[in-house]
């Protein structure tokens, strides 16, 4: 699964409007970096959550734990991994 | 004259504390933390404060996450004599030290991860947090503290500043405890109560929580900080924890009754949901009274520097037509509209005393009325037939985004001070999706390129999150009126289309 491209065009689409010649590296700061604020990453876990049919936990919604796109892969693999039967 | 220790707000924990010791206090996810643990840790860390220096008529500084330490830590600055001022630590570095200078902290308690730590303002480490609280019999009841006045300082709240920096307000012992006592015998709160407490510490929301809980003995459920806007954990946090009274700004409430299931399932055990901070649509409010049928649902008004001033309990019927009111004064508050500007000017016990440092904006903040000092609010409102007052909008260029302030001006001046940019314009719309988007239009020096994220960075360095603009426009020029004012409407006209999203 590309979980890396989907996490980048929603972060352009949502926070860079019509960014074409924006780029987000997978260690930008998200969250730090103030593109995305504490309400944005709400609307980014609900997007995680729905697209990758996963559920955070509260202790999970941490804006150092979902700050980078490399971040959020890793939490959403792991994720992955525990709901798999 | 001695003053009614029920006006002096580390008064009302001592009562309590000493009277049930062993009643619930503070409940923080797994941690229970008992009336007789809270005042018996208040006391010792205040004692530690003192020893540290601190003098009635100081200021403790608090950038901490609302957490059981920063509640000791509120109630020892208070017992100290001290006013506290709560900082959020994810404030930018930039403005979290402009906030300590302004207030010239005597101390500074801080935490990000693990336990507090005690500094002094130019940062070097006091003493450790565990130290500090352990209660040392000797200490301990040696300790009895200063004298306070409830003319005193209790607490500092920093609120977004036009000109670019951050104001101080300044609110005294008398003018929280008088807004607390009020909501304690209007609604009934007693030590059956639990109180939620969702607002972080610099939200003046939060002083009802703190506070009811000193004061009757309720217990005082912390939200904590991460789960407050994912509304499915705030609604299963308030069942589990079975929490009976709720004040919070509207957006919460509008979570919570959109996607976090609060509208389905049972809510018996809330009684009263009060909410302030900003406009609640009516048509939420129908369904937050389906949600909570033998709850009492009232809208609370008051900008920081006033507290509460008014109040409106939600009828049976709500007419979806019209707003919702912000209601009849509360009886230590005076109400007036100035007829020339429609402005609502306000009086009372639980007025600000100022702004810190700020003798010129505090002059202009109040007008004397026939002898009486009224604070200009700044919001316009209508006088109905049934005298309910109704905001209709502000005379400044403020705006709020779920519940928090914000100065347009603000957000210019952080990013006028940018090399590239020669000028920036800021506008907020009101959308249906996202709520409050703020539009930011800037011009740059010619041949200075800069990328919305660039823009974004740079604020994030110099702006609380909650400040930060969504949409970032470049242009050749921001348009301005005949006398050479932004014309504000226009881009707010610009900022409202649709295609203007996809602009960097």
């Amino acid at each position: 699964m590309d979980i890396r491209p989907e996490i980048r065009a929603y972060v352009i689409e949502n926070f860079l409007p019509g960014g074409g010649s924006v780029t987000i590296e997978d260690t930008t700061p998200l969250i730090t970096g103030g593109l995305i604020d504490s309400i944005g990453m709400i609307g980014l876990v609900r997007f995680i959550e729905s697209r990758f049919q996963i559920e955070f936990t509260p202790r999970e919604i941490d804006a150092h734990r979902l700050d980078t796109i490399e971040a959020i892969e890793r939490l959403v693999l792991k994720k992955l991994e525990g709901t798999r039967p | 004259m001695p003053e009614p220790e029920s006006n002096l707000l580390h008064e009302c924990l001592r009562q309590t504390g000493a009277a049930f010791p062993e009643a619930v206090a503070i409940i923080e996810e797994e941690r229970i933390t008992l009336f007789g643990e809270l005042l018996t840790q208040a006391e010792a860390l205040a004692a530690t404060f003192a020893e540290l220096g601190v003098r009635p008529g100081d200021r403790v500084a608090l950038v901490m996450p609302k957490t059981t330490e920063a509640i000791v830590a509120v109630f020892a600055s208070l017992l100290a004599g001290a006013a506290y001022v709560p900082i959020q630590p994810r404030w930018p570095k930039e403005r979290i030290a402009t906030t300590l200078q302004d207030c010239q902290a005597r101390l500074v308690v801080s935490a990000t991860d693990g336990p507090p730590r005690i500094a002094q303002l130019d940062g070097r480490e006091a003493v450790a947090w565990d130290e500090a609280v352990r209660p040392r019999q000797d200490r301990y009841h040696r300790y009895d503290g200063p004298q306070v006045q409830s003319t005193d300082p209790a607490l500092f709240l920093f609120t977004s500043g036009s000109t670019g920096r951050p104001k101080g307000v300044v609110l005294s012992h008398g003018a929280v405890s008088v807004f607390v006592r009020w909501c304690v015998t209007q609604f009934g709160i007693s030590a059956n109560d639990r109180v939620a407490s969702p607002s972080p510490l610099g939200f003046d929301l939060s002083t009802f929580d703190l506070f009811s809980m000193a004061l009757c003995g309720a217990a005082c459920v912390l939200v904590p900080e991460h789960i407050v806007w994912m509304p499915r954990f705030v609604v299963q946090l308030l069942r589990q924890t079975r929490i009976t009274c709720w004040y919070s700004v509207p957006s919460i409430l509008t979570g919570m009754l959109q996607e976090g299931g609060f509208a389905d399932g049972d809510n018996a055990c809330m009684r009263l949901v009060l909410f302030a901070g900003e406009v609640f649509a009516s048509a939420n409010a129908v369904r937050l009274q389906a949600a909570v049928p033998d709850a009492t649902c009232v809208n609370l008004y008051g900008p920081t520097e006033t507290n509460v001033v008014s109040w409106y309990t939600l009828p049976p019927a709500i007419d979806t037509s019209q707003p919702i009111p912000i209601g009849k004064a509360c009886p230590y508050a005076e109400l007036r509209l100035d007829e020339s500007n429609g402005e609502l000017l306000a009086a009372g016990q639980s007025l600000m005393t100022g702004y810190c440092n700020l003798p010129e904006e505090t002059a202009l903040a109040f007008a004397m009325v026939e002898g009486k000092r009224y604070y200009r609010t700044g919001d316009r409102v209508t006088l109905g037939l049934t005298g309910d007052y109704t905001f209709v909008g502000r005379l400044d260029r403020q705006v709020k985004r779920r519940g928090f302030r914000i100065e347009l001006g603000e957000i210019e001046a952080a990013l006028g001070r940018h090399c590239s940019v020669v000028e920036a314009a800021s506008v907020a719309v009101r959308t249906e999706s996202h709520g409050t988007v703020v539009t930011v239009f800037i011009r740059t020096r010619a041949g200075e390129g800069l990328s919305a994220i660039e823009v974004k960075s740079y604020c994030a360095r110099a702006l609380p999150s909650y400040m930060l603009p969504d949409r970032v426009v470049f242009v050749d020029a921001i348009p301005r009126g005949n006398r050479g004012k932004i014309d504000y409407e226009a881009l707010e006209r610009t900022a409202g289309e649709p295609s203007h999203g996809h602009q960097t």
